[in-house]
C-alpha cells in the first residue's frame, strides 16, 4: 500500500527530482506503445544508479507494493503498463555506456542506453550490435532484454538472447545477482536465457554486457516487385531451398508499400508485393550468392528489381521498410499492429485466410513480414471515430492470431505477450505448460510483485474459466493458491 | 529413499506402467561407480512421466541417461534408485525442411538425426564429441557443442522448443516449432545445460542449417601460444567468416574451417594462409580426406576413446585465450602433468585433458580457478574420478546467482528426485 510514508522513503532513495507523484505528470507513463491499454501508476521513480533500483525494489518488497520497470515505453504488448497501486521504475536515466571492450568484442551498458547508440559507439572500430528492431532509434537495451527483441536481421544473426552475454539484475526481493558475464558458459543454470525475454517479470536489469559483431566485408541489398504475395512467397521458399540464409528477407504487400511511399518515398514500385533481400559476409560469398538470389527472383517473375548501389540507396530501402508501421497513419486514422508467427512454408495459406478476413470484416489489413522466419505483422486499419470499429479491429487482429496457431505458429515473434496477449496464452499452451512456467515465476517472485498480470494469464486478468471448480495442478502441488 | 527390496519396487513400477520396461540394475549400468537399483527404458512419453511420478511419490532418486557418453559429468551421485535410460525414445518426429526446423525424440543420436536431415541437405549444426553415441537429450542437458559452435552456436542457441517431463511426471511444452517466438518463459533454454536436474527432455525442436557445398580447412602451425591471439584478431579484423576456429596444444596449432560454395571456401582459406604467414606461422589448406583426417585427429586429442584422464572445460574471454593457454602450460608443468588442449579460440572455450597424480590435478584446477574473476572465466570439471571431484568440486564458484538457481531447482523438483546433487544448483 502506497502512503505518504512510503512516498517519503522513495524520495529519500531517488531524490525529489527522481520521484514523480503528481497526477498529471504521471499521465506521461500511463501506457507504453500499446496505447489502448492505460493505467496510471501510484508513483514513478527515475533511478540513476543500480543501488537506487535495488533500494526501490527492496522497499517495494518490504511493503508488498507491486512495481513495473519501464524503458523507453516503445513496447507494443503493454509489457510496461503500470500497476495502478504500484511503483513504475523508469530506467531512462540509467543511460551510460560503461565499458567498450573491442578486443573481446563486448560492450557493457546501462539498460537505458538506446539500441542504435550501441552501434553508433562502436562504428568507428568497425563493429555493430546485431539485433535491430524497427524502433532501434528510440528503444532501449533494457526493453530489448525484457522482450528478447529481434528485428529484420535476426534471421541470420539471432535475437537479443544470442547477443546478451551477462546481466546485473535486481531480483524481486531486492537482492542483486550477476548472471552470465563477459566470458561464455558461466557455471550454473542458464537463468540469463530465461531472464532475457521474461518481459520484466523476473527481475529489473541494471547492467547488460552485449556481444559486438564485426562489420561484414560486404553488404548487398535487393528490392524486387511481384504480382502476387504468393509469387513473392515462392521466391522466399526457393532462397531457403537453395541453402542460402540471407541477412534479411522482408516482404511488404500493396497496402504497406503505398503507405510507406506516402510517408517516406523510398521509391518502391506499385506492386502487389515487394521483397527486400539482403546478403552480407565475405565479398566473394556475397557476390556469388547474390547472383543466385537474382536468378531466384527472375524465375518467380520478379520485376522492377533495384539493387542498392551504395549505402544511401540501401538506407532508403530500409527506411521504407522500417517506416511501414508508422506510415500506416498516412492511409488510416488508426491501426492495430499484430505480431504473430507461422512456419514460413504456410505463408500462402495464412495470407489467403487474412485476405478473406479483410473482405469479411471490411477493414483494410496491411501486411509486413519478416518473411525469412515467418514473423507476420498484419496492420489492421480502422477509424476510432466510427463506433465499434476499434473493437472490430481488435477482434480481427485476434482472429489472425488464431490462424497463426492453427498452423503451429506463435502468439508473438518479438512484441511479447505483455498485458495484451496474456489471456491468449491458454490457446497456445496447456494448463500444465503454464503451471510449469509459473514455477519459474514463483521461484523469482513468490509475492507476485514484479510486473504482475503480464505474460501469464491470471483469473484477475482473464476471468475465471467457466465450469465447476477444479484444483489446478500447481495448487495440488502446493505451489500456488487462488486469490 | 527406497522403502523395500529392489524386486518389490521393480514389480511395483512395471505394474504401474503396464509394461516390463524396468529391470534390476547391473554393474554395467553404474554411474561414476554407483550401481542403480533399477533401470527403466521407456518407449513412450507416458512411461517417462509414469516413472518420474512413481519415483517422486515414493521418494526415490532418478538419474537420466542418454547415450552415456557424458554420464560421468557432474558431481558423483549418491545412491541411485532409478536409472532412466532414454535410448529407446528415438526418432526424428518431424523435419520441416521448408522451415529449417526439426523435432526429435531425446534418445536419438546426433548422427541418426543428421542422417535424416541430410536428405534435404540440412543439419542440426552441432558437432560435439561422440555423435554416433551421444543423444540429443544428453547434448541438450549438458549444452555440449564442438568446433562449429564458433559460427553456429551451442544447443542453447539453436533450441526453439521442448517437451519435458517434470519430476512429478507432468508433461509440459515450451516454445514451439517456429524459429522466432517469444511467447512465455523459455523453459527449453532453462533446461539446456541443467544436467537433468530440472526435468527430463522428452523431445526437442531445433533451428537447422543448410549443409554447405564445400569445406576447406587451414592448418596453421604457430611459433608459440602467444601467437594465437594476434592471429585470431587478424582474422576478425578482416571480417573473415570461419565456421570453426580451433586451437590445439601442445605444440600450439590452429585449424580454421571455411564452409560455403567451393570458390568462396577456397578463397577465404587462401586469405587465412596469407594472414598466418604474415604472423610468422606456417599454414596449408586441407580438403577432402586430408581435411577429414585432420579434424578426426583434432577431435580425439582430448575426447578420444583411448584417452584416460581428467577433462576440464576452461573458459576465458576471447582476448585472453593466448595468456590462458600460457597459464595452462605453466600450471601443467608446475604440477608435472601431461596435458592436451583443444578449443574455440574465437570464443574462449577450451577443453583440457590432464593426466597425473590426483593431488597434482587438484592443484592444477585450483591454480587456474584462482586466476579468474567472477564472470571473466571458469574452470569446470567434465570427466574426472570421484576423488578429484570431491577435492575441488565440479563447478567452481557459481557466484551470487546460486541462491536463485537453487530456488528454481526447488520449485521444479521439491522432493529432490532428479539427478540430485548433480546439477549446478543441486
Amino acid at each position: 500500500m502506497i502512503d505518504s510514508d512510503f512516498l517519503s522513503q522513495l524520495e529519500r532513495i531517488v531524490g525529489t527530482e527522481g520521484l514523480v507523484r503528481d497526477e498529471s505528470e504521471l499521465l506521461t507513463y500511463e501506457s507504453d506503445g500499446l496505447m489502448s491499454h492505460r493505467s496510471r501508476p501510484a508513483a514513478a521513480v527515475l533511478p540513476e544508479t543500480a543501488e537506487q533500483v535495488q533500494a526501490v525494489v527492496s522497499l517495494c518488497h518490504r511493503h508488498k507494493v507491486p512495481f513495473v520497470a519501464r524503458g523507453q515505453g516503445t513496447g507494443l504488448s503493454g509489457g510496461a503498463l503500470p500497476h495502478p497501486d504500484g511503483v513504475l521504475v523508469v530506467m531512462t536515466r540509467m543511460n551510460r555506456v560503461l565499458d567498450i571492450d573491442i578486443p573481446n568484442q563486448r560492450i557493457t551498458v546501462e539498460p537505458g542506453v538506446m539500441n542504435l547508440e550501441v552501434t553508433r559507439r562502436v562504428t568507428p572500430d568497425g563493429y555493430y550490435y546485431a539485433p535491430d528492431p524497427s524502433s532501434q532509434v528510440i528503444c532501449s537495451i533494457g526493453g530489448n532484454v525484457a522482450e528478447n527483441s529481434g528485428g529484420a536481421h535476426c534471421l541470420k544473426y539471432g535475437f537479443t538472447v544470442h547477443h546478451v552475454l551477462g546481466v546485473e539484475a535486481v531480483l524481486p526481493d531486492g537482492s542483486m545477482v550477476h548472471l552470465g558475464g563477459a566470458a561464455l558458459d558461466s557455471p550454473g543454470l542458464d537463468l540469463l536465457g530465461v531472464v532475457v525475454g521474461s518481459e520484466g517479470t523476473l527481475a529489473v536489469v541494471t547492467k547488460v554486457t552485449l556481444r559486438l559483431m564485426r562489420r561484414p566485408q560486404a553488404v548487398r541489398t535487393l528490392l524486387a516487385a511481384f504480382d502476387s504475395t504468393d509469387a513473392a512467397g515462392n521466391a522466399v521458399s526457393d532462397v531457403i531451398a537453395a541453402g542460402i540464409i540471407p541477412a534479411a528477407i522482408e516482404m511488404m504487400d500493396r497496402t504497406t508499400i503505398r503507405a510507406a511511399e506516402a510517408a517516406v518515398q523510398p521509391g518502391f514500385p506499385d506492386a502487389e508485393a515487394v521483397l527486400i533481400v539482403e546478403l552480407d559476409g565475405p565479398q566473394s560469398e556475397v557476390d556469388t550468392l547474390f547472383r543466385q538470389i537474382e536468378a531466384v527472383c527472375e524465375r518467380n517473375q520478379a520485376w522492377g528489381v533495384q539493387v542498392a548501389q551504395d549505402d544511401a540507396q540501401r538506407g532508403r530501402i530500409w527506411m521504407g521498410r522500417k517506416a511501414a508501421f508508422a506510415a500506416m497513419g498516412r492511409v488510416s486514422p488508426n491501426y492495430y499492429v499484430q505480431d504473430g508467427v507461422i512456419p514460413r512454408s504456410t505463408l500462402p495459406e495464412v495470407l489467403r485466410r487474412i485476405r478473406a478476413l479483410e473482405q469479411r470484416s471490411g477493414l483494410t489489413i496491411g501486411n509486413v513480414f519478416h518473411a525469412g522466419d515467418g514473423n507476420l505483422h498484419p496492420l489492421v486499419c480502422y477509424d476510432d471515430a466510427v463506433e465499434g470499429q476499434a473493437e472490430l479491429a481488435e477482434q480481427v487482429a485476434s482472429e489472425i492470431l488464431s490462424y497463426c496457431l492453427d498452423v503451429g505458429g506463435s502468439l508473438t515473434g518479438e512484441h511479447g505477450i505483455g498485458s495484451d496477449k496474456a489471456c491468449h496464452m491458454p490457446k497456445m499452451f496447456s494448463d500444465d505448460d503454464l503451471a510449469t512456467m509459473q514455477l519459474v515465476r514463483v521461484a523469482f517472485d513468490p509475492h507476485e510483485l514484479c510486473n504482475p498480470d503480464k505474460l501469464l494469464p491470471t483469473p484477475r486478468l482473464c476471468g475465471e474459466v467457466p465450469g465447476p471448480y477444479r484444483a489446478h495442478p500447481a495448487e495440488v502441488a502446493g505451489l500456488a493458491t487462488r486469490v | 529413499m527406497a522403502t523395500g527390496p529392489s524386486d518389490v519396487a521393480l514389480t511395483d513400477l512395471n505394474t504401474r506402467l503396464g509394461a516390463p520396461v524396468a529391470r534390476a540394475g547391473a554393474g554395467s549400468d553404474a554411474v561414476d561407480g554407483v550401481v542403480p537399483r533399477l533401470v527403466v527404458e521407456p518407449q513412450t512419453p507416458a512411461n517417462v512421466g509414469g516413472t518420474l511420478a512413481w519415483a517422486t511419490e515414493s521418494g526415490r532418486t532418478v538419474i537420466v541417461r542418454g547415450g552415456g557418453t557424458k554420464i560421468g559429468w557432474g558431481p558423483t551421485p549418491g545412491p541411485i534408485d532409478v536409472l532412466l535410460s532414454m535410448r529407446r525414445m528415438s526418432g526424428v518426429e518431424a523435419h520441416r525442411h521448408g522451415d529449417l526446423t526439426a523435432t526429435v525424440q531425446a534418445g536419438t543420436t546426433l548422427s541418426a538425426m543428421n542422417a535424416v536431415l541430410a536428405e534435404h541437405r540440412q543439419w542440426l549444426a552441432l558437432d560435439p564429441p561422440d555423435p554416433d553415441t551421444a543423444t540429443i537429450g544428453g547434448i541438450v542437458a549438458t549444452n555440449d557443442s564442438g568446433p562449429r559452435r564458433h559460427w553456429h552456436g551451442a544447443p542453447r542457441d539453436l533450441i526453439i522448443g521442448m517437451t519435458l517431463a517434470r519430476a512429478d511426471g507432468v508433461m509440459a511444452h515450451s516454445g514451439g516449432i517456429v524459429v522466432k517466438n517469444v511467447a512465455g518463459y523459455d523453459l527449453a533454454r532453462l533446461l539446456t545445460g541443467s544436467f537433468g536436474s530440472l526435468g527430463v527432455v522428452v523431445n526437442a525442436t531445433f533451428k537447422l542449417a543448410p549443409r554447405a557445398d564445400a569445406s576447406r580447412t587451414v592448418a596453421v602451425t604457430l611459433a608459440g601460444p602467444e601467437q594465437c591471439g594476434p592471429y585470431v584478431a587478424a582474422l576478425v579484423a578482416q571480417a573473415s567468416m570461419p565456421t570453426a576456429l580451433e586451437l590445439a596444444a601442445p605444440p600450439p596449432a590452429m585449424l580454421v574451417r571455411f564452409e560455403s560454395v567451393e570458390t568462396v571456401a577456397e578463397q577465404q582459406a587462401l586469405q587465412a594462409v596469407t594472414l598466418a604467414e604474415q604472423q610468422g606461422g606456417r599454414a596449408v589448406v586441407l580438403a577432402g580426406d586430408d581435411e577429414s583426417h585432420a579434424w578426426r585427429a583434432h577431435d580425439t586429442r582430448v575426447f578420444g576413446t583411448g584417452q584416460d584422464g581428467t577433462i576440464l572445460k576452461i573458459v576465458t574471454v576471447p582476448n585472453e585465450v593466448s595468456s590462458t593457454l600460457t597459464r595452462i602450460t605453466e600450471a601443467a608443468q608446475t604440477n608435472h602433468l601431461d596435458y592436451a588442449v583443444t578449443g574455440r579460440a574465437g570464443l574462449g572455450v577450451l577443453n583440457v585433458l590432464v593426466q597425473g597424480a590426483t593431488e597434482a590435478r587438484a592443484s592444477f584446477v585450483t591454480m587456474l580457478r584462482d586466476r579468474f574473476l567472477p564472470g571473466q572465466g571458469s574452470v569446470v570439471i567434465r570427466r574426472a574420478d570421484a576423488e578429484l571431484k570431491s577435492l575441488v568440486g565440479v563447478w567452481g564458484p557459481i557466484g551470487d546467482g546460486l541462491p536463485i538457481m537453487r530456488e528454481v531447482k526447488r520449485r521444479f523438483d521439491p522432493t529432490g528426485t532428479l539427478n540430485p546433487g548433480r546439477g549446478p544448483a543441486g
